[in-house]
């Protein structure tokens, strides 16, 4: 019982701070508690949420991935272009996922192969993803395509004003995926392994290299998804965009409770981060009185107290130093 | 005992950092007091009688520039001379956070949205939204591309297109129609950097000793004009006579990396750019630039009162053009003290 | 055979400015043969003048700032806020330079708030035990708001000559830029081979614990060179400021830190910690600045020129991995002698 209590203490307090923030928003914001802002928090959020499933994959196992902002941009504009020389979404989109995925295999076969810091590698593809996308295109492209606009129009109706868009829909079914592969797979144990103690892991006998290639590749996947939700979101395609977002995916899990050392984290920890994320970007905009720079500080205090408010709570449950 | 030590002085901090974050918000609300209830109330309602106090969200770009700022003051100082509650919403250059904004305020209800695009594509699914709920977009200083005008009132902007060409014209007349030019070119994809130069280019058609020997983009940043400068005079640039900027920033930025290389601004070197800020005639004054088209920033009059006419549900006319003037030396001297960004 | 066969394996996997010193060599034949008058040097207003001044002069920034990051990351952590202070620096001291306050002033307050934003982030990592990466990202994100807090949004101009001389005067017919990183450098050089600083920085990034059991002021030292990075970061942010005789809150140093980090680590410092070598920063900055500088010559748009650093850092990566060298040379043939 208390074995299980310590454990968990780290997420319980996360989904605390949470609804703490969600229900001071909405004492304080009018129009804050409301089903419409609900839906919106996952449908805005998707492609944040999207994005960090497969960071959490990557961090658990102690690496990772600064490349993620990139490739988001990289997809979008790789979809508008193939779409305004009149390809197939049916076939852009898989062509878009696939590239994301070799790209992140290919990074995940450097790290693996010759030992180079993740850090390091992800950072040149980062650059490297982010330059094609302006090789691309220069400029952001509008998507015009009957397809997208049947997306688009897609929802299902909560209320009369309220609709969980199509965007959060997709960001559900990714977490729900994320979480069976995570906590119900061999795959998912086996990434806790290697970020616990990536050597025992190998004598363990556990595939470690298949793993780590595999875990860049779900993380290069997960962001050209990410990507694909975007253009829906937005209805267009744009090279600049995600500058800094990897950031804030990282950001997002840590946030959630997964420690950048590997090992321990969860699914639903990377949601509630996600969401956390969400809240507090929703209740600023419903204050609408911060200017740039109160909201740069007031984002980065946010963090601290948040981080701070983990560390204590880790404190007190985890291992000994 | 170490533990113990960082266990409360990370509680003290944490406590601390919530303490300031409490204050912080506290000192905002008590500058802002009567309006967020009277919003709230509103909330659910649309339209509305007059005498009542409009809730408006204004989703800007950013804070990049002394123009972006000038921008920014003019519809706040207009929202509170009209006694309009004003939700003010900073994307820091980025559309992601400006759709989640517009987002934000169909969810809340405004009454209307006053919106500056950052990039002219990707707005249709969030301002589909916007016209379900019945709230009217006002853009402001920048386009979209669309093939559904309704999904906007109006668009308040100055032509840049225009600019750019008036720009070409003066170049043309000031030089007799002969030039080598290097061009500093705004952010890649925005509306004013692609209207600019397509507008300098039609304004030099007609003179055919007219060219642009170097192009690239200085990002609308006077370090981005002064490096690109820098490089250009070094190579493909180096029999430049004029510099046209796409903006004051750049061309501010290019002034010292010609006084660097050797050569006088204003005189060996032509340098025009467009916006027409402060700096920009200070500069002229002192005899380094040449020239400046204005393009004006106090939209906030302009903005409120297509606001208004909107709630009301009338037609506005889908394009209203702010005037810009031409400047330069023979005129800044006289011009400087009125200037106001 | 075995010696020479020996002493080429060692040339080729070790000396770590080795590399970094190929690559820029690389890169100024390429600019030798491509871009023409790269290698002119004149005379002009009684100081030099080319392309390879201009490297030197713009690559200050990334010099100095790497050179407070190789004591970061020779710690065995990161620092991502540099962009920030950069920031912060400048809008203090071009503010109260605007407020007609004297210019040592200005620039010691400037200084001494970089060194203030450095200890925070110090305090956080080696008191409160944060991650490096996540103590120095809520900086980088509050810092920049500080910055814009500072300027009120506005581009501050001014046009004190003492300011401006620090970005663009000349001193010797070189840039001034120069002689204020070659004195920084010069400093940590000293205080980092000549004390035992050095030596505990090393040995802290090297294995913590075991530092800390042999007696070493781990938190100290850890606390210190944050303090010190940030110090770097504002010298940088002067500098800057100075070049565009402006402080320019929202760009400044946007994406310096990466450069900064990438300088260090083509340099030859393992992102690890340990053992760090000042020298090759300073030549992967170098490198960094003369990619950038061919880039434009090129006339590549500046939006794509992230793709031939991308392709560096993977190079230089390679070739600082035993694995990857092993596998060349079992590739060409020789067959490791024991």
């Amino acid at each position: 019982m208390r074995i299980f209590r310590s454990q968990h203490l780290p997420l319980i307090g996360t989904v605390g701070v949470l609804l703490t923030l969600y229900i001071t928003a909405s004492v304080m914001y009018p129009g804050f508690f409301s089903l419409r802002v609900l839906a919106n928090l996952f449908g805005d959020n998707a492609i944040l949420g999207i994005a960090a499933v497969g960071m959490t994959f990557v961090i658990l196992s102690g690496g990772i991935d600064l490349s993620v902002g990139s490739v988001l941009a990289f997809t979008t504009i790789l979809i508008a272009s193939l779409l305004e020389k009149g390809v197939s979404p049916l076939l852009a989109i898989p062509t878009a996922l696939a590239i994301g995925s070799l790209f992140g295999a290919f990074m995940g076969f450097l790290i693996q192969r010759y030992e180079l810091p993740p850090f390091l590698i992800t950072l040149g593809g980062m650059f490297l993803a982010r330059g094609m996308a302006f090789v691309v295109r220069e400029a952001s492209l509008g998507i015009t395509s009957p397809f997208y606009a049947s997306i688009q129009d897609l929802g299902i109706p909560l209320t009369d004003k309220a609709r969980l868009p199509a965007t959060a829909i997709i960001y559900l079914i990714v977490f729900a995926a994320g979480v069976l592969l995570t906590h119900h797979t061999r795959f998912g144990r086996n990434v806790f392994a290697v970020g616990g103690n990536e050597a025992s892991a190998r004598l363990m006998g556990l595939p470690v290299a298949r793993t780590k290639v595999l875990i860049y590749t779900l993380s290069g996947f997960c962001a050209a998804l990410a990507g694909v939700v975007s253009t829906f979101y937005m209805g267009s395609g744009n090279p600049a965009i995600g500058m800094g977002f990897e950031l804030d995916v990282i950001a997002a899990v840590v946030i959630g409770g997964t420690l950048l050392s590997g090992g321990v984290g969860s699914q639903l920890g990377t949601l509630t981060g996600a969401l956390i994320f969400g809240v507090i970007q929703t209740a600023l905009v419903f204050d609408g009185r911060l200017n740039s720079w109160w909201l740069r500080i007031a984002v980065g205090l946010l963090l601290l107290v948040f981080i701070l408010f983990q560390r204590t709570l880790s404190r007190t449950s985890l291992k000994p130093t | 005992m170490k533990n113990f030590t960082r266990h409360s002085f990370l509680c003290a901090l944490a406590a601390g950092s919530a303490a300031v974050m409490l204050a912080l918000t506290g000192c905002n609300q008590s500058s802002n007091s009567g309006g967020d209830t009277a919003a709230g109330t509103n909330s659910s309602s649309t339209g509305g009688s007059s005498g009542k106090q409009l809730t408006v969200g204004f989703a800007q770009v950013g804070a990049e520039s002394a123009w972006r700022t000038a921008e920014t003051d003019s519809i706040k100082a207009e929202a509170a001379k009209r006694n309009v509650n004003l939700k003010f919403s900073d994307a820091q250059g980025k559309q992601e956070n400006q759709i989640r904004a517009v987002r934000g305020f169909i969810a809340q209800g405004v009454d209307a949205i006053i919106l500056a695009p950052v990039v002219e594509t990707g707005w249709e699914p969030v301002l589909q939204e916007a016209k379900r709920a019945k709230i009217p977009v006002v853009l402001v200083d920048r386009g979209i591309k669309t093939s559904d005008e309704s999904l906007f009132a109006t668009l308040i902007a100055s032509d840049f297109v225009a600019e750019g060409r008036m720009a070409a014209e003066w170049l043309a007349k000031k030089t007799d129609g002969k030039a080598n030019i290097i061009e500093l070119q705004g952010t890649p994809g925005s509306a004013p950097a692609i209207d600019r130069k397509k507008g300098f280019e039609e304004g030099i058609k007609a003179h055919p000793n007219m060219k642009i020997i170097a192009s690239q983009s200085g990002d609308f940043r006077r370090s981005g004009g002064k490096e690109v400068t820098e490089a250009l005079l070094k190579g493909a640039g180096a029999s430049a006579n004029a510099v046209y900027a796409h903006n004051d920033d750049m061309a501010l930025g290019a002034i010292q990396a010609l006084e660097e290389a050797g050569k006088k601004p204003g005189t060996d070197v032509f340098v025009i750019s467009i916006d027409g800020v402060k700096a920009a005639f200070e500069a002229m004054v002192a005899g380094k630039l040449n020239c400046t088209v204005e393009c004006n920033p106090l939209l906030g009059p302009l903005a409120f009162d297509a606001v208004e006419r909107a709630v009301k549900g009338e037609t506005l006319p889908k394009r209203t053009v702010v005037e810009d003037k031409v400047y330069d030396q023979s005129t800044a001297k006289d011009v400087i003290a009125t200037r106001q960004y | 055979m075995t010696d020479s066969l020996g002493k080429v394996r060692s040339w080729f996997s070790g000396g770590s400015l080795f590399w970094p010193a190929v690559g820029l060599g690389l890169l100024f034949i390429f600019n030798a043969i491509f871009a023409s008058g790269f290698l002119n040097i004149e005379v002009r207003d009684g100081h030099l003048y080319g392309a390879m001044i201009d490297i030197v002069h713009q690559g200050a920034k990334v010099m100095l700032l790497a050179i407070g990051m190789t004591l970061v990351i020779g710690s065995g952590g990161v620092d991502l806020s540099v962009g920030s202070i950069m920031a912060i620096a400048g809008a203090v001291a071009a503010a109260m330079v605007q407020a007609n306050i004297g210019l040592p002033a200005a620039l010691l307050a400037a200084l001494g708030i970089a060194c203030v934003a450095g200890l925070c982030n110090g305090l956080l990592v080696s008191v409160a035990g944060i991650q490096p990466i996540i103590a120095t990202l809520i900086l980088m994100v509050a810092g920049r708001g500080v910055a814009m807090l500072i300027t009120n949004g506005q581009i501050l101009t001014f046009e004190n000559p003492g300011f401006v001389f620090l970005g663009n005067g000349h001193f010797l017919g070189l840039p001034f830029t120069l002689t204020v990183v070659l004195v920084t450098l010069a400093l940590t050089l000293l205080l980092t081979r000549k004390t035992a600083i050095g030596l505990f920085l090393e040995s802290l990034g090297d294995n913590e614990r075991a530092a800390r059991y042999s007696g070493v002021p781990t938190r100290l030292i850890k606390t210190l060179v944050y303090v010190f990075s940030g110090l770097c970061a504002g010298i940088a942010g002067l500098i800057a400021a100075s070049n565009i005789k402006a402080a320019d809150s929202s760009r400044v140093g946007e994406m310096l830190e990466l450069d900064a980090i990438f300088a260090v680590v083509v340099g030859g410092t393992a992102l690890t910690g340990g053992r760090f070598t000042l020298l090759g920063s300073i030549l992967g900055a170098l490198l960094i600045q003369t990619l950038t500088t061919t880039m434009y010559n090129l006339g590549v748009p500046p939006s794509v020129a992230p793709v031939p650093k991308a392709i560096v850092i993977l190079a230089v990566c390679l070739m600082q991995s035993s694995k990857f060298r092993e596998h060349l040379l079992a590739l060409a043939g020789r067959k490791a002698t024991a």
